[in-house]
Order: C-alpha cells, then sequence, then structure tokens
C-alpha cells in the first residue's frame, strides 16, 4: 500500500491533507435541510441523463425513416428499453423543475448578488441549455407531435427580425424540416450540449467552491453551536439520500407512467393540437398572447432581463431605498411562470 | 424581510410550482394516453346531439347505442346522432323526433355524405351486389326448399305457446339465414301488413335524369307512403321480415345498395374490429365458402393468431409495411392500404382478385366499366368489354404479398393456384356441367332446382366442396384444398354424380327414350374416355379378373419352381452322402490291406 501511495505522490505531490483541504470545506448548516440541496439535484439528474442517454443512443437510430421505429424497438424489444426510456423522460422532467427549484431559492434569498453575479449568469446558461436540450430530446422520438412541435419551433425563430431565418436554419439543416434535421438534432443533443453543459457544470461549481456557499443564518438556529459541517462525509451522504430517493421515484414513475409513444410523424397531416414539452408552456401561451414577432421579441426581453437581473436588482434597490424588491417582482414572475403553463395545458388551442 | 419569512414564501412558491407540476404532467400523460389509444377518449358532442345523447344514456333509452358511440372515432371528431340519422322532409322512412327529422336506417347514401370515396368503391364491389341473390338458387333453397315462398297453414298448435297463431311465415329461414349476410330487401310495413319497397317507391337514383342533388333517394310515389303503418308517436313502422338487417348488399328504400354497419359495427364503427379476420368471419365461413376457417389453418392465420399484439390494429391507417408486417388479415389483403399504394384502402375487395370462384366454373375476373364480370367468350369482343383485367387485379394483389415474399415465390404460387383452378374446371367442373346440361336438353330432369337427387348432388359438387377446394388453394390452407375439397369433388363425381346420370339414362332407356338416353350416355362416355379418367376403366371386372389370373399363375410358378429347386437340392445331398460313404468304405478297405501287409 505504501509501495502505491509513494509511487502516486512522486507523481503527484498531493498530500492526503491536501485533499481533505480541498474536498472538505466545511458547509454552512442549512445545508442540512434537504430543501437547500436542489443545487444537487438537477447534478444529479444530469449524471442519470448521461447514463441512461448512452444506452438510450446504443440502439437509437437518428433518421427520419428509422428513428420512430427505433423507438419503438427501445420501448417495445429491447430488454429493459422501456425503463431506461422512461427514467430517462422523467429525469428530464424533474432535472428542470429543480433547476427551477433551485433557481427561485437563489433569487428569494438574493444569493445572486455580488460577488455571486457570474455564478447567476452560468445558472441561466444551464437552465438555457437544459431547456435547449429538452426540445431535441423530444423532437428525436420522431412521433407525430415532436415533429410538429419541432416544426412549430422552429417557425417560431423565424418570426425573430434579421437572424430569425438563420437561425430556422441553422436548427433544421435547411428551411424546413429535413433529412439533416434528426441527425442535427441528434447531435446537439447527445454532443454538444452535454459537453457544453459540462464544462458550464464545472465552472459553476468551480465558483460555488472559490466563492463559498452563501451563508444565512436562521433565526432558530442555536447560538452557541457550530455554524458549519463537513462536506465529507456528511452532506455527501445527504446528497446520496437524496439520489436514492429520486431514484426510486424515477423508477416508480417509469414503470407507473411509463414513456409512451403517439403516433407517427406524418408531415402531410397536422394534428389539431400541437404542444411542445411543458416546460415550454409558458413561453408557448405567451406566444399565443401576443403577435408574432412582439411575442417573440418581448420574450427575448424577458430572458434577457432575468439574465443581467443581479445588476437589474442593484439598479431597482438603488432607485427604490428598499432592499427587497426582487422578493416581490419574483413572487409576481413565479405566478406569471405557473399561471402561463397552467392556462396552457387546460386548453387546446 | 426576515429570513424565515423568504423560507416560507420559497416555500409556498416551491409548492405551488409543484403543484402545477403535477397538474400540467397529470393533463400530458392523458394526452399522451389517449394518443397511444390506451386512454379515455375526449368526446365532442355536437350540440344537435346533446340531447340525443343526454336522453339516450339513460338506463330505459339503450344506453348501450352512446356508450359504443363514445369509443369512436365519430364522438372524438364531434360527428353525432343527428349527424348520421338526419332525414329530410320526404324521405320514405322519415319522422319527427323530439323536434328532429331523423331515419332509422342509416343506409350507404348517408355515410357517403362524408365518405364519398368509400360509398363509390363499394358501390362498384361485388358485395354491394350481394342482395341480388334474391331469385336466385340459393334463395330458391331457403325460400322454397327449407320454408315457402307463401305462407302456409300449421299442421298443429305449439304447445306452451298459444300466441303463435295464424299462418307459417316460410320465409323464416331466408330472413335468418340468406339475408343476414346478403341483405334484405328493407321494407315499410304496410296498414295491410304487406311490405313496401324499394320496389314500389322507386326513388330517384344517381344517375336518373329527373334526379336533383334535393331529391336524391327520395321516392317517386309519396302517395305510397299513407300506406305504411306508423306508431303512436308517428314513427313509420319497419316491415319484421327485413329488418333488422346488417347484410352487405341490403336493398335500401332510397334505393342505394349495402349496409356499412355489415363490416363498421354501429355505433362504434371500429376500424380496429374491421381490420380483424372474425369481422368477416360473420358471414365468410360454414361449408360452402369456409373462408375463415381456410385463413386459420393458413400460415398467414397461424402467424395472425401468435402476433396479433403487435399488428397495431389500434393505428390510424394501418398501413402493411409501415404499421405492421407480423402477419396479415382478410382485410390486409383485399382492401387495406399498404407502402407499394400509398396506403390507399380499397372499399371494393374484388380489386385484387383475379380469379372468381364463387360459379360452378371458376372465371377469370375481367371486369367492364360497371364492375360485372364479363362472360364473352370471344377474345375480340371480349377485350373491347374489359376495363379491369384479372391480370391487373392480380398484379394488384402481388403488391401485397411483396411485402413478405419474392416475386418468385409468389410467381411460383400463383402457378399452383391457377393449376389447380385449372384442373379442377377442366376435370369435375366443366363435365359435370355439360352433363347436367345435357340430362336437362334431353328432358330428363326437371328446370326447377333441388326437386332432383341429381340436383343436390351437383350443388354440392361446385357449391359446397367445389368452392371449399378452391379457396382452400386461393389462400393457401392444404388440408382445405385437399382432404375438405378436391377429395370430396372426385368422391361425389364419380361415386354419385356419374352413377346417378347413368341411372337417369338407364331408366329412360326402359322408358323407351332410347335417343335421349344415348344422348346422355355419350357426353358420360365421351367424358370417362378421356386420359385423365382412363384410371376408373382400367378397374373394371375382367381386367380385375385378368390381373388376378397373372398373379395367380405368377405365385405358382414360384411354388412349383421352388418345388424343384428343393427336389434337386435334397438329390444333390443324398449323392454326395452316397459318395462319402463309399470313400469311407473303400479307405477301411485299405487299411486294413496294408495291416495284414505289415
Amino acid at each position: 500500500m505504501q509501495v502505491v501511495k509513494k509511487w502516486f505522490q512522486e507523481r503527484l505531490p498531493i498530500s492526503g491533507e491536501d485533499l481533505k483541504a480541498m474536498t472538505n470545506e466545511p458547509v454552512p448548516n442549512h445545508l442540512k435541510r434537504w430543501w437547500f440541496c436542489l443545487g444537487g439535484t438537477p447534478a444529479y439528474l444530469f449524471v442519470v441523463q448521461i447514463f441512461t442517454g448512452i444506452l438510450l443512443a446504443f440502439y437509437y437510430q437518428p433518421s427520419p425513416t428509422t428513428a420512430y421505429e427505433s423507438v419503438q424497438r427501445i420501448t417495445n424489444d429491447i430488454a429493459f428499453g422501456w425503463y431506461i426510456r422512461g427514467v430517462h423522460k422523467w429525469a428530464a422532467t424533474l432535472m428542470i423543475a429543480s433547476i427551477i427549484l433551485h433557481q427561485m431559492r437563489i433569487f428569494f434569498t438574493g444569493a445572486y448578488r455580488k460577488p455571486r453575479e457570474i455564478n447567476w449568469m452560468i445558472g441561466m446558461c444551464l437552465l438555457l441549455c437544459s431547456l435547449v436540450i429538452g426540445f431535441t430530446g423530444y423532437s428525436l422520438v420522431f412521433e407525430q407531435l415532436s415533429f410538429w412541435g419541432a416544426t412549430v419551433g422552429a417557425n417560431i425563430s423565424d418570426t425573430v427580425p434579421v437572424v430569425g431565418v438563420y437561425a430556422k436554419r441553422m436548427l433544421l439543416g435547411g428551411d424546413s424540416y429535413n433529412v439533416n434535421t434528426l441527425p442535427r438534432f441528434f447531435i446537439l443533443h447527445a454532443a454538444v450540449l452535454p459537453a457544453i453543459m459540462m464544462l458550464l457544470i464545472a465552472i459553476h461549481i468551480g465558483i460555488l467552491r472559490i466563492q463559498g456557499v452563501t451563508e444565512f443564518e436562521f433565526e432558530d438556529e442555536p447560538k452557541d453551536e457550530p455554524k458549519h459541517f463537513n462536506f465529507f462525509p456528511d452532506h455527501l451522504y445527504t446528497e446520496i439520500i437524496m439520489g436514492l430517493v429520486l431514484m426510486i421515484v424515477l423508477s416508480v414513475l417509469a414503470s407507473v407512467l411509463p414513456a409512451l409513444i403517439g403516433p407517427r410523424a406524418n408531415p402531410l397531416v397536422t394534428p389539431e393540437e400541437i404542444k411542445p414539452e411543458w416546460f415550454f408552456y409558458v413561453s408557448f401561451r405567451w406566444l399565443k398572447l401576443f403577435s408574432g414577432t412582439f411575442a417573440v421579441l418581448s420574450s427575448g426581453f424577458i430572458v434577457f432581463i432575468m439574465f443581467t437581473w443581479p445588476f437589474i436588482d442593484k439598479w431597482l434597490v438603488k432607485k427604490t431605498k428598499y432592499d427587497e424588491i426582487s422578493v416581490w417582482i419574483g413572487i409576481v414572475g413565479v405566478f406569471l411562470l405557473v399561471g402561463l403553463t397552467v392556462w396552457e395545458a387546460l386548453v387546446k388551442h | 424581510m426576515k429570513l424565515q419569512t423568504k423560507r416560507t414564501i420559497i416555500g409556498l412558491l416551491g409548492l405551488l410550482f409543484l403543484a402545477s407540476l403535477v397538474l400540467v404532467q397529470a393533463l400530458e400523460t392523458i394526452k399522451k394516453r389517449e394518443e397511444a389509444g390506451l386512454g379515455p377518449i375526449h368526446v365532442s358532442i355536437p350540440e344537435t346531439s346533446r340531447s340525443c345523447v343526454n336522453c339516450h344514456s339513460q338506463l330505459a333509452n339503450t344506453p348501450g347505442i352512446t356508450d359504443h358511440w363514445t369509443g369512436s372515432t365519430h364522438a372524438r371528431k364531434g360527428v353525432g346522432c343527428v349527424d348520421c340519422h338526419k332525414a329530410k322532409d320526404g324521405d320514405a322512412d322519415a319522422f319527427t323526433h323530439f323536434g328532429a327529422t331523423i331515419a332509422t336506417v342509416v343506409t350507404p347514401l348517408d355515410c357517403s355524405k362524408c365518405h364519398q370515396r368509400e360509398y363509390e368503391e363499394f358501390d362498384q364491389s361485388h358485395h354491394a351486389k350481394a342482395g341480388n341473390i334474391l331469385a336466385s338458387l340459393d334463395n330458391r333453397l331457403a325460400e322454397v326448399v327449407e320454408g315457402a315462398r307463401e305462407p302456409f297453414n300449421p299442421h298443429g298448435a305449439t304447445p306452451g305457446r298459444p300466441d303463435i297463431t295464424g299462418k307459417v311465415n316460410g320465409l323464416a329461414s331466408a330472413m335468418s339465414g340468406c339475408w343476414q349476410c346478403h341483405g334484405s330487401k328493407v321494407g315499410l310495413l304496410g296498414t295491410d301488413g304487406a311490405a313496401i319497397t324499394v320496389d314500389q317507391l322507386k326513388p330517384f337514383l344517381k344517375g336518373d335524369e329527373d334526379t336533383t342533388k334535393e331529391n336524391l333517394g327520395q321516392p317517386r310515389h309519396p302517395e305510397l307512403l299513407k300506406l305504411v303503418a306508423k306508431t303512436d308517436k308517428g314513427q313509420p313502422k319497419l316491415h319484421p321480415g327485413s329488418w333488422p338487417n346488417t347484410g352487405i348488399g341490403r336493398l335500401n328504400l332510397d334505393g342505394s345498395k349495402g349496409s356499412c354497419t355489415a363490416c363498421h359495427s354501429r355505433h362504434d364503427f371500429s376500424p380496429r374490429r374491421a381490420r380483424q379476420p372474425e369481422n368477416c368471419g360473420k358471414c365468410h365461413l360454414g361449408p360452402d365458402h369456409p373462408q375463415k376457417e381456410i385463413y386459420e389453418e393458413s400460415k398467414h392465420g397461424v402467424a395472425y393468431r401468435d402476433m396479433k399484439d403487435k399488428m397495431n390494429l389500434d393505428s390510424k391507417h394501418w398501413v402493411l409495411g409501415k404499421d405492421y408486417t407480423q402477419a396479415p388479415t382478410c382485410a390486409t389483403c383485399h382492401m387495406s392500404g399498404h407502402s407499394q399504394n400509398g396506403g390507399k384502402v380499397t372499399h371494393d375487395p374484388g380489386e385484387r382478385l383475379s380469379w372468381t370462384n364463387r360459379p360452378p366454373i371458376s372465371m377469370a375476373l375481367d371486369t367492364d366499366e360497371h364492375g360485372k364480370i364479363v362472360k364473352e367468350k370471344d377474345p375480340a369482343k371480349r377485350s373491347k368489354l374489359v376495363k379491369h383485367t384479372a391480370m391487373e387485379k392480380r398484379a394488384e394483389m402481388q403488391k401485397v404479398c411483396l411485402h413478405c415474399h419474392t416475386q418468385a415465390y409468389v410467381d411460383g404460387f400463383y402457378k399452383q393456384y391457377d393449376d389447380f383452378i385449372v384442373n379442377y374446371n377442366e376435370k369435375f367442373a366443366k363435365p359435370g356441367a355439360m352433363i347436367m346440361t345435357e340430362i336437362l336438353k334431353q328432358g330428363l330432369r326437371t328446370k326447377p332446382a333441388f326437386d332432383e337427387e341429381i340436383e343436390w348432388t351437383w350443388f354440392y359438387l361446385w357449391h359446397h366442396e367445389g368452392r371449399r377446394a378452391r379457396h382452400g388453394a386461393s389462400m393457401m390452407a392444404p388440408d382445405y384444398a385437399h382432404w375438405h375439397g378436391m377429395y370430396e369433388v372426385a368422391e361425389r363425381f364419380y361415386l354419385e354424380l356419374i352413377p346417378q346420370a347413368q341411372e337417369i339414362a338407364e331408366h329412360a332407356k326402359k322408358e323407351g327414350k332410347e335417343k335421349e338416353a344415348k344422348a346422355v350416355t355419350d357426353v358420360i362416355d365421351a367424358i370417362l374416355a378421356r386420359p385423365e379418367h382412363e384410371w376408373k376403366n382400367a378397374a373394371k371386372k375382367e381386367d380385375v379378373a385378368k390381373a388376378r389370373a397373372k398373379v395367380k399363375a405368377r405365385i405358382e410358378a414360384e411354388a412349383k419352381a421352388d418345388v424343384e429347386l428343393k427336389l434337386k437340392q435334397d438329390k444333390a445331398r443324398a449323392e454326395a452322402e452316397k459318395k462319402k460313404k463309399t470313400e469311407k468304405a473303400a479307405n477301411l478297405k485299405k487299411e486294413k490291406a496294408e495291416k495284414a501287409d505289415s
């Protein structure tokens, strides 16, 4: 054992103590509560997505003539294919939900404020990447709804002045849905976006590690006890337990509500009802409320506002002299998000 | 703001978001299940039919109707009761029902309002003409032989049923039998008990000069409607002998032919059911045309039973080569769309048939512009009449076959099938028809069918056994082609038809009709002298005696040769023994002499 340790230390001059110091920075007590661990949840689900995605990619064939059949084969014929596909589908839903919950926590506690503005923006990038990866993944099934969802999505991007037409072409690999579209979506979904997200997650955690977790002091916390606890093993155990609970939840969802498959995509027949994945309901309803270009530009503006919120918040606080202005704006924002999403879900058109 | 307050806000908003997520996911799951054909179907009740659905959903008012409709595509697309049952004032069976003018019987003409192409295809088909059996051989069998065309007096009471009085309805067998598949002539019940049908109403038909869009299907003699018996609610009564009926060639009051519900059961009109062979099995089974049983015996039917669950029977278009390839059903080969024809479904099941095996002698299914079989024998005249050739139809069928079989395989099958049909036609059907025609021509049997034994024999031969054999070969069911088919055809021909025909000739001869008897005997002898019937002649008694004598002689010769051989062997053995003894004695003598010398 000593020989091995010596061999490594000669090449990587890091002592056990250094390693412990690097990985075991004390974390604030509030992280003992699981609802403050929502940053780790999407990260865990991202790993689940990578793992199940690799297994699905073994059998998936990204071409309009074979995609639907290969998904059918995965679902009906491949051993545990239905389970892997179900877990992949539900993990995507929970991942985006947990990102939103994580973002809500950050927002309402003002954890994006100086010096954490950059990490907020990286988080926003991760949210946008998750939405795009969700959109491309939904399209890969090549069923009627996903096909028309992708077509409508591309047409929406077309309404953006000047760059819209290029964005659409870049997305579809042509002026309309064609043989290059599915392979393009697949490459984006399975290679480009995961790679970008991995890099962003690494930077996100790196910055978190440098800046440390935001310190909160709750009124009901005992004053005479230590305010921190060890990352390893204490917090890691919390995350592991979260992971196990999530795995059970995912397995139950995948078994009870398995990922189904609708009718095969038919470019000649427009379905009566076209709906994107649920996380786009809010923007879809927004687009239906306003006319084309305005709706798209206003959506883009909202994303821009969210992106630069740390600076806007600073400006607002300065202007209004009210430190909690963002909390009230946030409440309105969440109600808007929930309201538009439920509205879109309840109506047919 | 206190941190605790923020925590509460986060908690509440988080819960609100999660609750909305659960709701959205639940709605999405329901939608997805509907799409995959698993969940409850969303029903759109059109305003015009809302009161019908509400009333008929109640237990006392046939709730099964609305239940079935709820599961239909019609219900999902918002096609309600009134859309199909709607009638115009002046329609033969129209009546006012809670403010709406409707009719009980929905005809193909009604369906054509939305399904025009399907209606036209069906109207061209042999299915639509199935009601034309009235006055045919089959119908005579049911209406006369099994029953009676005129009501007759009962010959005693029915114990326990004092309500059964009056004359016996001799058409009962036709009504419950033939007409339920072939279709009845729908009649309104006259106040005198008679039926008022399309024959009396003479409706305005499509193509008639005086037909307009408004009067299409309405009676030319509306005055007859005053003679129709009505219920106390004013609903015209339908003649119970003609209704209920969903026969495929039903003759409707509006002049249209057929009934879409023959295959698309009301009120759910399930495409899934129409795609399954059991649906066709309502009529295509039994001793005379057991297509359903033949299919079940074939490899196609065996594969279907095994793979049914994987055949996407619920898919919207059910296109062979796209939605499934596991096995064909009746619909697959005869009607459904496939990847080689752009998924086009046909409602004329004869579009892909190259032989008609329905008549006594099979015919190539060349049809004219009206879809009728061309019987003209002169090639030049025939080619002018034919619009769709049998071989064109075969090519259409082959496109289906080629989804799973190579061209060589398909060609091989059709060679076997053609050979089989021609063998049946030439060896039994044409000769049988010749004999029957000759007997009739010579006045040795009467024209009405089924009053003489030989007519039953001939009917069994072609109508039952002959069809079984031909259908068996057409759908690759060897047992039906042979044991239930050609074996019985041959037995019926050699052991019944020929002896009965010979007996008829013999009787005629005894009765002094020598010329007529000779004419029939000549036909029989000429047929039996043909090489394919030669084996029958070889079985004459003298031939058997000769053969037996020959065999006896051979056996005796062999036995004699055997005895001679044994005698020869015995003689040789005795001589060898004798020689051995002589040698031994000589040796002993020699030894003694030597001893004496020494």
